[in-house]
Parts: structure tokens; C-alpha cells; sequence
């Protein structure tokens, strides 16, 4: 009786629901969209507006800096200015919408600047041209004429946070080995630069050999090896006032590739005792040191995750070079690294979700990037050398050094994207190799 | 029954008398063969059966007369007059100290101010300032993923969905004239990054399999018992699909007569839409359109969330802006997910031009549309 019941009520069910099925196909039109496309944003950034009477050459030259950074990303295109049916006259004037998306211009970037007693003002707005809105509120930065192009790189960022979401690189230095000569007797001087290579300025001489500088988190400190005692020391240096000293406690024979932790007061390096290399930990304030590895094999090049709990360094204790990771108090490594090829150094992401890597493999050197579990390993680069990958700040972009063959070859810095685009070469005046990228300022 | 001696004795007889009389044993004297002799003297003899000798060859050939010609001095060659070689500039035996590092003056730091007064909104504009086509600057050599390969269009056509070849008006007009058109030809793409690194992907392993045909529901076991037939025969090869505790059944069609009532009564109270649903081609049509214009950002946070966004439409197959919204996410952070929606809303508005091709009879199916956008494959390109 009861399956009579449920049945009869089934059918009742039925025929009532039979309208709510054809609504709920009829409903929301549902569509899932699994393909897309990977191409740079169109955006439009004309001459900012010069609201003083000195400021007309700053207004474009501004305007300029940022559509340099913003288009060196890869991520943008500029829609060239011939192309444009509106002319920005006034900071504070409507924009005219439509005259941008006729040349299908994403964003808009308006801008003014006005210069007065000694000091400049740019201003700026970001409009998302399609949705007719203001992406974020308009800003501006104020401060002396020779830090223009600081001021340009700060609101390249900000249309590159609000645009992306994630925060910029362009605002940033990146200290380096400046090298000049021939390869036999190539003279090194450390060197510091605006991240698209602007602004040279040397912290060292050239009397001794210098290698592999690395930024504080900071970045007001370089740590770097030094020849200056005949010896490879770890050296530190003040970048305002470019003194340096050599990092005590050091017992051994040589000390390399140190690098600091992110709290800025412990640093990490190699140590080489007798024939065995191992990794060690230093605290600057005090001097005191600890040993972090104890293989017979050789360790080096460490570097820590972002939030200082682990250590990615390299090891021959397989036999070839290849990446582990240890907790960053010592102890017990995994390998990570399981590719044809020898790996050296591991660099971790600021974002904490890749490591950086050189490889050479098959007689060819090549920057690349893994997951932190070595899973997803995919090489960004190829050629005769390439080698020390170096982070932005914001874990997008990589800086390297790469070097042509040769008796005249030379070292160059180069950056890529870390989805293997955009590999461009960053001009400097003399070549240069070790980058380090500082932090966003 | 002598039948057989006449024709043998026949037979021989003309075979002798063949012989005898047909030629088989004449003797013709053969041809002679007459050559011609000469007769020559000892000395001849002696002569030809002499050894020939080289002839004797001049020490250096002959020179070939040589054609007559004019003799001009050649003309001297211009010598362009060369600066007096300048020593090369001898490097110092010291070098010259290199300046001594300067203290790396901090770049001043630019005062922030964070908020700017609202700008006045813009006035409306006159249709007619705007083309209807985008005039699209040529792109930058930077190479554009999309999920089909495009090769290079060539420079003069413009970037436009559809390939259309250049028609021009002739001089002489035909009997039916062709509008004028610009050449235009989709951007040049390809379907894979590839870095410098690697190689690109030739072939794809595997052949891709058509997509199967989307099983009919299964039929309900036909009954095999009739009347005629007993009721115990075979039951262990027929087990009907009986739930083991009745009341559990009872709960079940309970529940689920309860969900059908809500769907129902939830699908009048919102005036559900009727008529008949978008084919499968209508929909592929819409989703291709927004996806052409879906950029993906593959190395950024964003590429690991999924969004989905809700929109509304009118007839004309305009979307309304204001109705945009994010209906749901997956993955990521808060920064991501907003970054991932206003990249799926900037794809939904920036496609559309003058509304997307929908069929007006069947607005009532796509008025509202929610959307997903799942970058996962685009990530591991």
C-alpha cells in the first residue's frame, strides 16, 4: 500500500515539476570557458599633462619611463600615440571612453606633471577603458626633479598592482658584478643599478676580485666574497656609505655564496675546511656560528624560503650536483632535483611557490624554475652560459647572467618571464654578471 | 586388301623419282671469290714494314698569334690620400686609479598622496565620434597564444576575426559591383609557449578521439515474467534492484519528492524562461566569442583560480554592465580572485561589440548567464 502511495505521488511530483524542469534549463545559461588567450593587455598612456611651465620635457619623459616598464613586462602593449582619436589636455577632464576603445585600448593611463620651487608633482589615474571606471584612486608623488624617474617607476607599479594584482618590480635596484676587459685579465667592481639598468653606480673598486653580491631583504646591505686578502671572505657593506667589513668567525680556509636570511641578522654561506665544503649559518650581531650540514660532499650556493623556515642549497652527495632542501635550522635534506644534468644555484621565489635554478645538461647552460617539491620543472633558457638566477621582487620575472663564447665573449644581464616569455637583455655599460635583486623600494 | 602395298609402293615411287629428277643430287659448282692482288717490290716491302717515329716536338709550343691590340697604359690607380698613421695611443705603464666608489646617495623619496579628487564624469559622446570597427594598431612581435594556430596575416590586413581578401572596384564595373573592403585576417598565433629552452610540441601523442555520443538512459529492465510464465523461473538471473528495507524507500521518494516541489515552486516564483533551448552551436558560438578575448595571465596568482560571473543581457544581445557580478571561485587568494574576475568581466565586454549573436526567439534561455572561466589548461601550455 505504501509503494502505491509513493508511486501515485511520484507521478504528482512528476507532472508538477515538469515546468521547473525546463526552466531550470532555460534558467541561467551556464557555459564554462576553458580556453583563452595569452597576449599582452593593450593600453594607452599619452604625454602626461604639463602643468607648470618648466615641466613640458619631465611631463614626457615620465609618460615615457612608465610605458617602458609597463611594455618591458610583456604583459602590456602600448597603443602607439598616432593611433589616438582623443588627446589627454587637462588631468582633470572627462575621459572620452569611447575614443579609447575604438583603438581597443584596455587601459588608460593619464598623468600630470607640475614642477615648482625646486619640487615636481606627478599625478596620475588608471581607467579601465571597457567599464567605463577608475581602476583604483588617482595618486600622486611629490619630490625633487633628479628623482624623476623614480617617480615614474612608482606609478609604473601602481598601474601595474592595479592592473595585475600583484605588486610591481620597477621601482627596485639590483646590485651586480661590473666587468670590463678581457676574459684573462677581467677586472670586477661591484655595482648597483635601477632594475632596467639606469643609474650605475659602483660600491667597490676594481683592486680585487669580487663575486656573487647579494641584497639584504632591506636592501641597505650587500653581502659578497672578496679576494681583497688573497682568500675568498664573505664581506659586508653598507650600501649609503659603501663601507664594507669581513664577516667574523670565519675559521676556515674559505668562505663563499654567502646570502642573507630574511630577518636580515643571520646569513648563510659556504665554508670549506681541509677538502670538505659545508653550509653554515652565521649570526652578524654576534658572531656566532653553526654548522648546518656535515656531509663529506660538497654543499653550497643556499638560499632560504621566504618565510626562513627552510633552505634550498646544492650538493654532489649523489654524485652529481643536484638541489636539496633542509629545515633551516640543519637536518636531514630531501633531494629535489631528479633531471638529466647537474643543477646549481637554487634561488627560492619571493611568492614562496618556485626555486630557480642553473642546469647545465647536454653541453648547454639554462636558467629554469620547479615547484619547491621539484615536480613542474620547465627551462626557461638555452645557450653557451647562462647562470645565477636572481628573483624580482615580486617573483614574476628572473635576472641572469649570460655569457658568449669566446675569447672576446662577454657577460650581459638578461630577465625572462617565468613563463619562459619576454627574454630580453638589460642594457649596462660595461658587462656585468651575479645580479641580485633588491627589494621593492 | 592390298590396300597398303599401293599406297606405300606409290608413295616410294614418287619419292625416287623426286630424287632423281627434282635436283637433290646436283653438284653446282660454287661462286669463286676473286680479290685483287698488286704486286710490289722488295724495297716497298721493306719500306712499309718500317717502325713509324714520333715526330719531333719543339722544346716550347708555339705561342698563339695574339689578336691585335691597342696598348694604353693602364690607368694609375686613384690613391686616396691617407692621413699620417697616428701611433696607437700607448697605454700608461700605471693605470689610472679608478674613481673610488661614491656613496650611493639614496634617490629622495616622493611623498605619497593617496587620494585625488574625483574627477567630473564624462559627458555623453555622439555616436558618430567612434568608428564601428576598431582600427587595431599593428601588434607587437610578441607572440599570442590562442587556442588555434594562425599564421602571420599579411601586413596590409587588418585584424579581424573573419579572413577577408581585398575588394576593390574595378574601372570597368561588372554587372554586380563588390563593395569595397579592407583586407583583414585574425592575429597571428600560435598554441603552445615556447621557450627558448624548448622545442615546440611537433605532433600530438595521441590522436584526439572524437567525442562519444552521450549514452541514452538506461532502460528499465523489461519485465520478464508474464503471466503465462511461472513466477519462480530463473529469479536469480532477473534480481530486481529492490532496496532491502521498505522504509528507507519511503524516506528516499519522500526527500525527493520534497526537492522536485521546491525546484518547481522555486522555478515558477522566478518566472522561469520557455521555449525551446540553445543548440549546441549557439552556445559554442558565445563561448568562442568570449573566449577570444580572455586573456590569461599564466605566470600570475590569477591562473590558479577559477571565477565564475553572472551577467545579465538584453535583447539585443548587449550585456548589462551593472549586472556583472562574481558568483563563485576557486583557488587562490582574494587579490587572485578579484584579479581573475575583472580579467573574465574585461573578456565578457570587451567581445561583445554590438551585442553577441543569440537567437532573439530564445532570449528567454539566455538572459542570464553565468560563466566559468577555468584557466587550468591554459596554465600547463
Amino acid at each position: 500500500m505504501k509503494q502505491i502511495v509513493a508511486s501515485l505521488l511520484a507521478v504528482l511530483v512528476l507532472a508538477v515539476s515538469a515546468p521547473g524542469m525546463v526552466s531550470a534549463q532555460g534558467g541561467p545559461l551556464r557555459i564554462e570557458i576553458t580556453e583563452g588567450v595569452i597576449e599582452p593587455l593593450p593600453y594607452a598612456v599619452p604625454d602626461f599633462v604639463a602643468e607648470s611651465a618648466g615641466a613640458q620635457q619631465l611631463a614626457q619623459q615620465i609618460a615615457r619611463v612608465v610605458a617602458d616598464d609597463l611594455t618591458g613586462t610583456g604583459l602590456f602593449r602600448e597603443v602607439p600615440r598616432e593611433a589616438h582619436i582623443s588627446q589627454i589636455s587637462s588631468f582633470g577632464s572627462p575621459v572620452q571612453f569611447a575614443d579609447w576603445k575604438a583603438i581597443n585600448a584596455q587601459a588608460l593611463i593619464t598623468g600630470a606633471v607640475s614642477s615648482e620651487g625646486g619640487r615636481i608633482v606627478v599625478k596620475f589615474r588608471v581607467w579601465d577603458v571597457f567599464a567605463g571606471t577608475e581602476l583604483g584612486q588617482g595618486m600622486q608623488f611629490a619630490g625633487t626633479p633628479d628623482g624623476w624617474r623614480r617617480m615614474a617607476h612608482k606609478v609604473a607599479d601602481q598601474v601595474y598592482s592595479r592592473i595585475t594584482g600583484e605588486s610591481g618590480y620597477f621601482d627596485s635596484r639590483v646590485v651586480f658584478v661590473s666587468e670590463s676587459g678581457p676574459k684573462d685579465q677581467r677586472a670586477k667592481r661591484l655595482a648597483v643599478m635601477d632594475y632596467d639598468g639606469a643609474n650605475v653606480q659602483y660600491l667597490t673598486g676594481g683592486n680585487a676580485l669580487v663575486l656573487a653580491p647579494r641584497f639584504s631583504e632591506d636592501g641597505q646591505r650587500v653581502l659578497y666574497t672578496s679576494y681583497e686578502t688573497g682568500m675568498p671572505r664573505v664581506h659586508v657593506l653598507e650600501v649609503g656609505t659603501v663601507q664594507s667589513r669581513i664577516l667574523q668567525g670565519q675559521d676556515g680556509v674559505m668562505s663563499f655564496a654567502p646570502r642573507f636570511a630574511p630577518n636580515g641578522s643571520t646569513v648563510v654561506y659556504s665554508l670549506t675546511q681541509g677538502s670538505n665544503t659545508d653550509i653554515w649559518a652565521m649570526d652578524i650581531a654576534s658572531g656566532g656560528t653553526r654548522q648546518l650540514t656535515s656531509a663529506p660532499s660538497i654543499e653550497t650556493a643556499p638560499s632560504y624560503s621566504p618565510d626562513g623556515s627552510q633552505i634550498v642549497f646544492e650538493s654532489d652527495r649523489s654524485g652529481t650536483q643536484q638541489l636539496y632542501v633542509m629545515p633551516a635550522t640543519g637536518g636531514e635534506a630531501r633531494r629535489i632535483s631528479f633531471g638529466q644534468g647537474r643543477y646549481s644555484t637554487p634561488v627560492w621565489s619571493p611568492r614562496g611557490d618556485m626555486i630557480a635554478f642553473t642546469k647545465q645538461n647536454a653541453g648547454r647552460f639554462h636558467i629554469g624554475v620547479m615547484r619547491t617539491d621539484g615536480s613542474e620543472e620547465r627551462l626557461l633558457t638555452a645557450s653557451f652560459l647562462d647562470e645565477g638566477p636572481t628573483w624580482a621582487p615580486n617573483g614574476r620575472v628572473i635576472m641572469f647572467a649570460r655569457e658568449t663564447q669566446g675569447a672576446q665573449g662577454a657577460s650581459s644581464l638578461y630577465t625572462v618571464d617565468i613563463s619562459g616569455r619576454n627574454l630580453k637583455r638589460v642594457r649596462t655599460p660595461e658587462g656585468a654578471s651575479d645580479p641580485s635583486w633588491g627589494p621593492l623600494q | 586388301m592390298h590396300t597398303g602395298h599401293y599406297i606405300s609402293g606409290s608413295a616410294h615411287g614418287i619419292l625416287i623419282l623426286w630424287a632423281l629428277f627434282g635436283g637433290m643430287f646436283r653438284s653446282d659448282p660454287p661462286e669463286l671469290q676473286v680479290a685483287d692482288v698488286s704486286v710490289i717490290s722488295e724495297a716497298q716491302f721493306a719500306a712499309m714494314m718500317q717502325p713509324q717515329t714520333a715526330p719531333e716536338l719543339g722544346a716550347e709550343p708555339a705561342a698563339l698569334p695574339q689578336p691585335d691590340i691597342e696598348e694604353q697604359p693602364p690607368e694609375p690607380p686613384v690613391v686616396e690620400e691617407q692621413p699620417a698613421p697616428v701611433p696607437e695611443p700607448v697605454a700608461p705603464e700605471v693605470a689610472e686609479p679608478e674613481p673610488a666608489p661614491q656613496p650611493v646617495l639614496p634617490t629622495p623619496e616622493p611623498e605619497v598622496v593617496e587620494t585625488l579628487p574625483q574627477p567630473p564624469a564624462p559627458e555623453p559622446v555622439p555616436d558618430v565620434e567612434a568608428p564601428e570597427v576598431a582600427l587595431r594598431p599593428i601588434p607587437r612581435p610578441a607572440p599570442r597564444v590562442a587556442p588555434e594556430a594562425v599564421p602571420e596575416p599579411a601586413p596590409e590586413a587588418e585584424v579581424a576575426p573573419e579572413v577577408q581578401e581585398t575588394v576593390e572596384q574595378s574601372e570597368t564595373p561588372d554587372v554586380t559591383d563588390a563593395e569595397e573592403q579592407q583586407a583583414t585576417a585574425p592575429e597571428a598565433a600560435t598554441t603552445e609557449i615556447v621557450t627558448e629552452a624548448e622545442e615546440p610540441a611537433r605532433a600530438p601523442a595521441a590522436s584526439v578521439r572524437p567525442q562519444s555520443r552521450p549514452n541514452r538512459p538506461t532502460p528499465p529492465p523489461a519485465p520478464t515474467q508474464t503471466a503465462d510464465a511461472p513466477a519462480t523461473s530463473e529469479p536469480e538471473r532477473q534480481p530486481a534492484p529492490q532496496p532491502t528495507q521498505e522504509p528507507e524507500t519511503t524516506t528516499d521518494t519522500a526527500s525527493a519528492i520534497a526537492g522536485a516541489l521546491e525546484e518547481a515552486l522555486a522555478g515558477a516564483s522566478t518566472g522561469a524562461a520557455s521555449g525551446p533551448p540553445l543548440t549546441q552551436g549557439e552556445t559554442d558560438g558565445f563561448r568562442i566569442a568570449v573566449q577570444d578575448c580572455w586573456v590569461v595571465d599564466v605566470g600570475s596568482q590569477a591562473a590558479n583560480v577559477t571565477v565564475t560571473v553572472g551577467f545579465d543581457m538584453d535583447r539585443s544581445g548587449r550585456v548589462v554592465s551593472s549586472s556583472l557580478r562574481l558568483l563563485g571561485s576557486e583557488g587562490g587568494s582574494g587579490t587572485a580572485v578579484e584579479t581573475a574576475f575583472q580579467a573574465a568581466r574585461r573578456a565578457i565586454l570587451r567581445c561583445q561589440g554590438d551585442g553577441y549573436s543569440l537567437p532573439p526567439e530564445k532570449f528567454d534561455q539566455w538572459k542570464t548567464v553565468e560563466m566559468t572561466f577555468n584557466p587550468e589548461s591554459m596554465r600547463i601550455r
